[in-house]
């Protein structure tokens, strides 16, 4: 290790750096696809940190606003639009596709090591004063690159960008063909209908099981069809009435209370 | 941490150089991006039934405002804008190729008449195929205008693609390009899975080939420490030995090029997409992308890469092979018009490619006089395609054409021209360019590749032909297709193309003198 | 000392702080648990089942998402120019507004077609 390098950064790169390696190992070792980007989340954010600590701040805002910020937000929606639970079979469908993967992943990490270790030892560094000295920090490079030599391609993003938002309206976006109903027109509609007019009755009861697929019991102790959401009837989610459940939460009561 | 830079007074800064560029050399570019911005502003404020008819305006006065400026700048060669653009003959030349092309386009875009419920595209894209949501749309006459300012910044794309003189300002450009055609791939009124399917693969093909360009852009920056084309030329022929780092990076800048080109082996998106896209942005896509990518192509390989001619013209050799043999040989088994003519693109990519591979003067004279037929004739046979109908939509499929000549002598004599000038058939442009191609590539060595090319050409010959003899040569029945009468939007740009394509074929001395003058680009 | 050092001191001192209050919560207060505690809300509403293949979330949180992203990489375009203000002088602010006024169009366009509304 070179001399420029203090004891806070020293601690700062081994608990980031920690951090980091756990969320990699969250990320590919959890279940849920969720859990995996919010793993992935955690490494990215470390790793932004180390990117500022080593003089990137850039980098690290970068590594913030983009990666933390907008590629994990769409990678969180697109899971979220496929579909939260949806974890994966850990059937193989092509045959040999783990081993494959096995010697893929030690080859890339040999590649790694190689190409890390060759820059290490092969390169004289020009350091961070000379990278710097042009223009008086990297964050003003950068500035100096985008607004001067890539003006054309920084301005012509922003066609990009255009178009990104105009194609998620185009595709994402419900518009109405008819203008929305009214309060009012929604009220006198419902009256007029002939239907009763008046909230169904509440689903559930009693505390442990008052939730959308419990009906209502009716004074004689049958279950109220009318208060279980219709979506829940059809798909057969509806909870039979225990009452065995009733003695219970009188014992869970008795409980408490002492 | 510099703690001074607190303390910094004003007059201290030194002002960062301005940037040189020169407006008057990348105006078409500005008119097309400043046309696309409108047309979005035109989407938030018009109300909806007048957006149309605003739209239309803005678009066709910015195609021929820099039409115009594409003109007024002929003849000029310079590098503006940091380095980060070359205006010069191919370019220029390109560029006002793709802006006619796209004015065509746009008619076929704009046409009403042919679809008794409207135009192409879908009435809201967001709708589900076969709603109640989407059947009230219909009802209603909803259209989709927000193909217009997509269009405009798909055109804009291009505009920049081929006059970019650096990898990073090429990629921006390729991806202006192809984002609005992806969305436009998947919004056709009819056969809404089947276009959707085909916008789904478009995209995640397309952004495997950008990730192959940007990868490879990055390792053409590790071995020459540049992305500016020239510069990484000079790094090329500066440094004595070949580094793994330009090899591979070359190839993957290619590749993604190769893949917009639709070159075997890189082009299995092409049928499904030609397919089920709206067929006015089967034909737009089929001419422009097409133009465009090749004038990318053209420039990397002779700009960036003419220092390692032996080891990229190989490759290509084979790849033009593999190009024009599946492309020709797969369109005979086809049964549906479009994808037959989308293995026919592929085919037709494989007989440019014998004109990039001569790497000669004539060589790419040659294949920017090919790019330029085979644009207008597409435009032509998909403005057809478009026209051919049954209840339901499009008819497609080839035994929907049987006897087409009979029932609509006229708009099948044009099909037959633009069948004709495809199979490189005399007096037809198509003949022109491939006699023009392969002159360049025998005055280049590359007998044995002409000779498969004309192999190739014979077959490709069969199923254009094919398609002749079957609307001529057959009783009408009840199956066939009937012709829509269009409005004078398709009228125009099916006689354009047809214009074009005969022009082209009996006296192409003209265009073949322009390209023969714009046939350098500039370093 | 390196100047990051505060912020890895305040880091851990909140981590401790919040290390702290969670363990002391467990040891101090009463504990008496039953089924009903046990369950995934003491009261109110019970977790329904999920619809097989998962829950899926509506496709306008996508539309959310895009829109995010856009004006985020506007940000990361800022911040270099904020920084370079000076240098980049009046040229820069030019540049910047003429982006800024770009993607602004799309906004205008987003807000005048209810893609902000929560309909």
């Amino acid at each position: 290790m070179s001399e420029g390098i203090n004891l806070g950064e020293t601690i700062v790169f081994w608990v980031c750096a920690g951090l980091a390696t756990l969320g990699a190992l969250g990320l590919v070792l959890s279940r849920k696809a969720v859990h995996s980007a919010l793993w992935m989340a955690l490494t990215m954010i470390n790793l932004a940190i180390l990117y500022v600590a080593n003089s990137a701040p850039f980098l690290g805002m970068v590594q913030v606003i983009v990666y933390t910020g907008a590629v994990m937000m769409l990678f969180l929606f697109v899971l979220m639009v496929v579909g939260v639970d949806a974890s994966d079979s850990l059937i193989e469908t092509i045959k040999g596709q783990r081993a494959a993967g096995v010697l893929l992943g030690l080859a890339l990490g040999v590649l790694m090591v190689w190409g890390i270790g060759s820059a290490l030892a092969g390169v004289a560094p020009a350091g961070l004063e000379r990278a710097n000295e042009i223009d008086g920090g990297n964050v003003q490079g950068i500035a100096r690159m985008i607004f001067t030599d890539y003006l054309v391609a920084f301005e012509a993003t922003s066609a990009l960008l255009i178009t990104a938002a105009m194609g998620a309206m185009v595709l994402a976006h419900r518009e109405r063909w008819a203008a929305r109903p009214t309060q009012e027109q929604l009220s006198k509609a419902r009256f007029l209908s002939g239907e009763h007019p008046g909230n169904k009755p509440s689903p559930g009861i009693y505390a442990r099981h008052n939730a959308v697929d419990t009906p209502a019991l009716l004074p004689d102790g049958t279950p109220s069809e009318l208060s279980v959401p219709r979506p829940l009837r059809a798909r057969g989610d509806v909870r039979p009435v225990d009452h065995a459940d009733m003695t219970e939460i009188a014992e869970i009561e008795e409980v408490d209370a002492t | 941490m510099s703690a001074p830079a607190f303390g910094m007074h004003l007059a201290d800064v030194v002002p960062f150089n301005l940037p040189s560029i020169d407006y008057r050399l990348i105006a078409p570019i500005l008119i097309l991006m400043g046309a696309g911005l409108l047309s979005v502003l035109v989407e938030a404020f018009i109300p909806r039934r007048g957006r149309r008819p605003v739209q239309l305006i803005v678009v066709f006065v910015a195609l021929l405002a820099a039409f115009a400026m594409v003109l007024a700048a002929a003849g000029s060669r310079a590098v503006t804008a940091e380095g980060s653009i070359a205006i010069d003959g191919p370019g220029l030349l390109l560029q006002g190729t793709l802006l006619l092309v796209a004015l065509l386009a746009a008619m076929l875009m704009a046409e009403r008449m042919v679809d008794p419920s409207g135009d192409a595209f879908a009435p809201r894209a967001s709708t589900l195929p076969g709603s109640e949501d989407e059947r009230q749309f219909t009802q209603r006459g909803y259209l989709q205008t927000e193909i217009w300012p997509l269009f405009c910044f798909s055109v804009s794309g291009m505009l920049l693609f081929v006059v970019s003189n650096d990898l990073l300002i090429m990629f921006v450009a390729l991806e202006i390009m192809s984002l609005p055609l992806y969305l436009l791939a998947g919004m056709a009124r009819r056969r809404r899975l089947l276009s959707q399917e085909a916008a789904m693969k478009y995209f995640l093909l397309g952004a495997l080939s950008s990730a192959f360009f940007l990868y490879g852009s990055a390792l053409l920056y590790g071995f020459s420490g540049s992305i500016d084309l020239p510069v990484i030329a000079d790094q090329i022929t500066a440094k004595p030995s070949q580094s793994w780092l330009l090899m591979i990076g070359a190839a993957f800048v290619l590749i993604g090029l190769l893949f917009k080109v639709g070159a075997v082996p890189f082009h299995q998106w092409v049928p499904d997409v030609y397919q089920g896209s709206p067929t006015p942005v089967t034909g737009f896509m089929a001419a422009t992308v097409k133009i465009a990518a090749f004038g990318a192509l053209l420039r990397v390989l002779y700009v960036a890469l003419g220092g390692l001619q032996w080891d990229w013209a190989p490759m290509l050799w084979i790849i033009a092979i593999l190009t024009m043999v599946v492309g020709s040989v797969i369109a005979i088994t086809q049964t549906d018009i479009k994808r037959m003519l989308a293995y026919s693109s592929i085919a037709q990519a494989g007989f440019i490619l014998v004109g990039v591979v001569a790497a000669t003067r004539e060589g790419l004279a040659s294949a920017l006089f090919y790019l330029i037929a085979y644009a207008f004739t597409t435009i032509g046979a998909f403005a057809v395609i478009a026209m051919a109908r049954d209840s339901s939509g499009e008819a497609t499929h080839l035994s929907r054409w049987a006897g087409l000549g009979r029932k609509s002598p006229i708009v099948a004599t044009a099909f037959t021209i633009f069948m004709l000038a495809l199979a490189g058939i005399p007096l037809t442009s198509g003949f022109i360019a491939k006699f023009s191609v392969f002159t360049a590539a025998i005055a280049a060595g590359d007998t044995w590749l002409v000779i498969v090319a004309v192999l190739a050409s014979l077959v490709a010959a069969f199923f254009y032909l094919r398609v002749v003899v079957l609307m001529f040569f057959a009783e009408p029945g009840p199956e066939t297709a009937t012709v829509a009468v269009p409005s004078v939007f398709t009228t125009v740009a099916l006689a354009a193309g047809a214009t074009v394509t005969v022009v082209l074929g009996v006296v192409p001395q003209p265009v073949l003198e322009m390209v023969a003058n714009a046939d350098v680009f500039i370093r | 000392m390196n100047v990051y050092t505060p912020i890895l001191v305040l880091g851990i001192l909140a981590f401790g702080f919040a290390l702290f209050s969670v363990t002391l919560a467990g040891f101090t207060g009463p504990k008496r648990y039953n089924r009903a505690k046990l369950a995934a809300y003491e009261c109110g509403i019970e977790p329904t089942p999920q619809p097989v293949g998962g829950g899926r979330f509506a496709i306008k949180y996508y539309l959310t998402a895009m829109l995010f992203i856009v004006f985020d990489i506007e940000i990361v375009f800022l911040y270099p120019w904020a920084v370079a203000f000076d240098q980049l002088a009046l040229f820069g602010l030019i540049e910047m507004v003429l982006f800024i006024i770009a993607v602004l169009v799309v906004y205008a366009y987003v807000w005048r077609r209810r893609g902000l509304e929560w309909d």
